[in-house]
């Protein structure tokens, strides 16, 4: 479980985002809307441990019972997954796959895995593939994947549908949510788009201008 | 790169840059007021001014540096913007874009000795001609080689200078809006040139305006192009320089710094000179830009430097394909357009000391690229945390300023100032120093080249390999790194280009302990035995245009390779592993 408590954001002496709390359960997505520019993606790299230097952030977050904010990035176990899907052009479908699991499973174990995601993707011939060659729904497909197989504690979503064709969002956010309820883990979605909200399947929670 | 202290790295590299610089300086001026410990000199006094101005040979030398070293960026840069203007967006206007390269990766002695077999009085020119045309059975008795107005030497650096002019301007195009706005013009019913001179040049000249500095200050201070190919008797200041350094006379050498601090003056005004007067012209055409004209006069001198410019094109590549061809000749005699016979044994015969030339330059020319590399990924790291922190995407980081100053500063004198600190640390004569001597000059150009693509690099990759995967320096190369090879390739193959190129680098700090290509192609240039001296700089052009062919080459299909050479190493582990099971 993913708890926030009493976040506040303020950029010098503008007030951003003013008290928010809220708790995701294992396997849930909760859904953050609001007008741009008013904090969503920092309210993200607030929980990633990124969040820019001129912005000011206080409240606190826990994973379970243990807490997020004091700890560096690194340390904090989080796959966060944005707009684009950044898969490493430069390296096969399969290699950007292998790249998130953890180094100590064994070579054969590693490999298993990888290639079961392809499979689970519908796209196993195209292990030696480049990332170009892919569909934009496959990549956004392969970057989810990737990010669940590092075994994150916690997943952030920064509107990840956005770039994608109209048609090819159902398939998408269907292939998410049911990812997330697999890896029974907290997610935290920021968008634009109510459709998106509501094929979470969870709470929404609407950020509004601070007066 | 996972870096820290960076401003602490930052402080250490600028003290790194700025010691040699520095010393470089002093070196150079308290000699040019007589204080020379080494040679027990420790009273300042203006004596070395007064001989140089009372030497008759200075003023000759001066002003022909003055005429060539003002002429040649001049014709340079008209000819480069007369065929950008004529060829810029035309289909056949890429393969000239094609034949740049080689043109800019070939060091300047090689395209000097090209231009000596070309344009001499038993050159290649003549010889086309004679004896159908000319009548000539025997060469004439011309002087069109180091001809006493450096008419050769304006030539020869033209050949040079124009491709890497060109090249700039071109990649300065899309920050212009180019494209656009000449479709915008033509729509207007402007012609072609008129809207370059109207519109495009007006605009492009001050993001050039660096580029054109460095093309004037080492058109003003070049060494072993003057050397190969100027007039001598007199010679440029900076060749006349370089003999008084290397008078055994030693006292020369206080006359010798004072005339180095003098050319530095000269630049210095030179450069002032050229920004004023790019200040007043600007000032006379601003109303002519907006008289409404869609056509006018003073196109023609575009078109004009058009002809001009593919003519000094073609010069350099026949000049270039001379190289071999004397480098192969047995028999070749005048008026013949062609050798008689043809031979490898020019390359058996020289082949000893070609082998050994060729392993000196390539040794010091990789290492000094490699750590140039090195050095400016450190470099640019630091300044884009810098700009991470501060917002500042404009700003100028020290290192810009900086790294400029040794293409700026006439190599004569400078580093005869720095050859000082060389026998102090008693590093004269060695491999090391002429390796340090090469990065001060190779890592401005392998800087600038990685500065565009590095600080444009989506950083997103790399912060989402660490979130996935948390291991800074392996991503950082695994993934960064591997994501910017077509650039860091390009950067290699141009600091490489750069070293293979160094003349006096190498001289100075080597002190003829170790030659190069370069050095010895330069030393050999005036001893007429063309076959050797054809080899030499056939090679000298080699490398640079195999590494800049490699750089281009291997980057675009790296990653198709190596999954392919993984494949292969798959199937044929499978393929054992099934052998096994069956036995």
């Amino acid at each position: 479980m993913l708890i926030v408590k009493d976040f506040c954001l303020s950029l010098k002496d503008k007030r951003l985002i003013q008290h928010v709390s809220f708790d995701i359960d294992n396997g849930q997505v909760l859904s953050i809307m609001g007008p741009s520019g008013i904090g969503k993606s920092s309210l993200l790299h607030f929980l990633s441990g990124t969040l820019h230097q001129s912005l000011t952030a206080t409240g606190e977050a826990f994973l379970n019972d243990t807490a997020l904010h004091g700890k560096p990035t690194t340390a904090r176990r989080v796959g966060l997954l944005q707009q684009m899907p950044l898969l490493f052009p430069h390296m096969s479908i399969l290699e950007n796959l292998l790249f998130a699991i953890a180094e100590d499973i064994p070579p054969e174990q590693r490999h298993k895995m990888a290639q079961q995601a392809l499979e689970k993707l519908g796209i196993p011939d195209k292990a030696n593939a480049l990332p170009k060659e892919l569909s934009g729904g496959q990549q956004a497909r392969v970057a989810l994947l990737r990010t669940l197989l590092s075994k994150p504690d916690y997943l952030l979503l920064d509107e990840p549908f956005s770039k994608l064709d109209p048609a090819l969002r159902r398939d998408v956010r269907a292939f998410v949510l049911a990812e997330i309820r697999h890896a029974n883990i907290p997610a935290l979605l920021v968008t634009h788009d109510s459709e998106d909200a509501k094929a979470m399947q969870g709470k929404c929670l609407e950020l509004e201008k601070a007066t | 790169m996972p870096l820290i202290h960076t401003r602490l790295i930052t402080w250490v590299m600028a003290l790194v840059l700025m010691i040699p610089i520095a010393i470089g300086l002093i070196g150079t001026l308290l000699p040019a007021f007589q204080y020379f410990p080494p040679l027990g000199e420790y009273q300042l006094s203006l004596s070395p001014w007064r001989d140089l101005f009372s030497h008759g040979e200075f003023y000759a030398s001066l002003k022909l540096t003055l005429i060539t070293g003002i002429g040649a960026p001049i014709l340079s840069l008209w000819l480069a913007l007369s065929l950008l203007a004529w060829g810029y967006q035309r289909p056949f206007f890429t393969k000239i874009e094609a034949l740049l390269s080689p043109l800019l990766a070939i060091p300047h002695a090689a395209i000097a000795i090209g231009l000596l077999f070309l344009l001499s009085p038993s050159g290649w020119l003549v010889r086309v001609f004679s004896p159908w045309l000319t009548g000539f059975e025997r060469p004439p008795n011309w002087i069109s080689v180091q001809d006493p107005y450096g008419v050769s030497l304006i030539i020869a650096l033209v050949i040079k200078e124009m491709p890497y002019l060109l090249f700039v301007m071109l990649t300065t195009m899309k920050s212009i809006k180019a494209r656009e706005s000449l479709q915008v013009g033509q729509a207007l019913g402007y012609s072609r040139f008129t809207l370059w001179r109207k519109v495009l040049i007006p605009q492009l000249y001050p993001i050039v305006r660096l580029p054109i500095f460095i093309v004037v200050a080492f058109s003003l201070t070049v060494v072993d192009l003057a050397l190969v190919i100027g007039p001598n008797t007199p010679s440029t200041l900076a060749v006349t320089l370089l003999r008084w350094f290397n008078n055994p006379d030693l006292s020369m050498r206080f006359m010798a710094s004072a005339g180095a601090v003098f050319l530095m003056l000269c630049v210095v005004s030179v450069l002032a000179g050229w920004e004023l007067s790019h200040k007043l012209t600007s000032k006379i055409t601003r109303s002519e830009r907006s008289n409404g004209k869609r056509a006018g006069l003073s196109d023609n001198l575009l078109r004009l430097g058009v002809i001009v410019g593919l003519l000094a094109l073609l010069n350099g590549f026949v000049a270039l394909v001379l190289l071999p061809i004397w480098s192969l000749a047995r028999r070749w005699r005048f008026p013949d357009a062609l050798p008689s016979q043809w031979t490898l044994s020019n390359l058996e015969r020289a082949g000893p000391l070609l082998l050994e030339l060729t392993t000196n330059t390539l040794l010091i020319a990789f290492l000094s690229t490699l750590l140039a590399c090195a050095i400016s990924l450190i470099m640019l790291e630091t300044k884009r945390q810098d700009m991470d922190k501060q917002h500042q995407h404009t700003k100028n980081h020290l290192f810009d300023w900086l790294i400029y100053v040794p293409i700026l500063l006439p190599q004569i004198g400078f580093l005869f100032g720095l050859h000082v600190l060389l026998i102090y640390l008693e590093l004269n004569g060695d491999l090391c120093a002429i390796i340090a001597l090469h990065l001060m000059y190779v890592l401005p150009y392998v800087y600038l080249t990685l500065k565009g693509p590095y600080l444009s690099y989506e950083e997103g990759y790399l912060q989402q390999a660490n979130r996935i995967h948390y291991r800074p320096w392996r991503n950082y190369l695994g993934i960064k790194i591997a994501m910017l090879k077509p650039a860091m390739f390009t950067a290699f193959a141009i600091g490489f280009s750069v070293s293979i190129a160094q003349y006096l680098p190498t001289l100075i700090a080597g002190e003829g302990r170790y030659s190069t290509l370069t050095t010895e192609a330069v030393a050999q240039a005036a001893s007429g035995d063309r076959k050797q001296v054809g080899s030499m700089a056939m090679l000298q052009a080699f490398f640079p245009i195999l590494v800049f062919w490699l750089a281009q080459f291997i980057p675009r299909r790296w990653t198709r390779w190596r999954l392919f050479i993984k494949q292969c190493v798959i199937r044929s582990k499978h393929f054992f592993f099934k052998k096994d099971t069956q036995c």
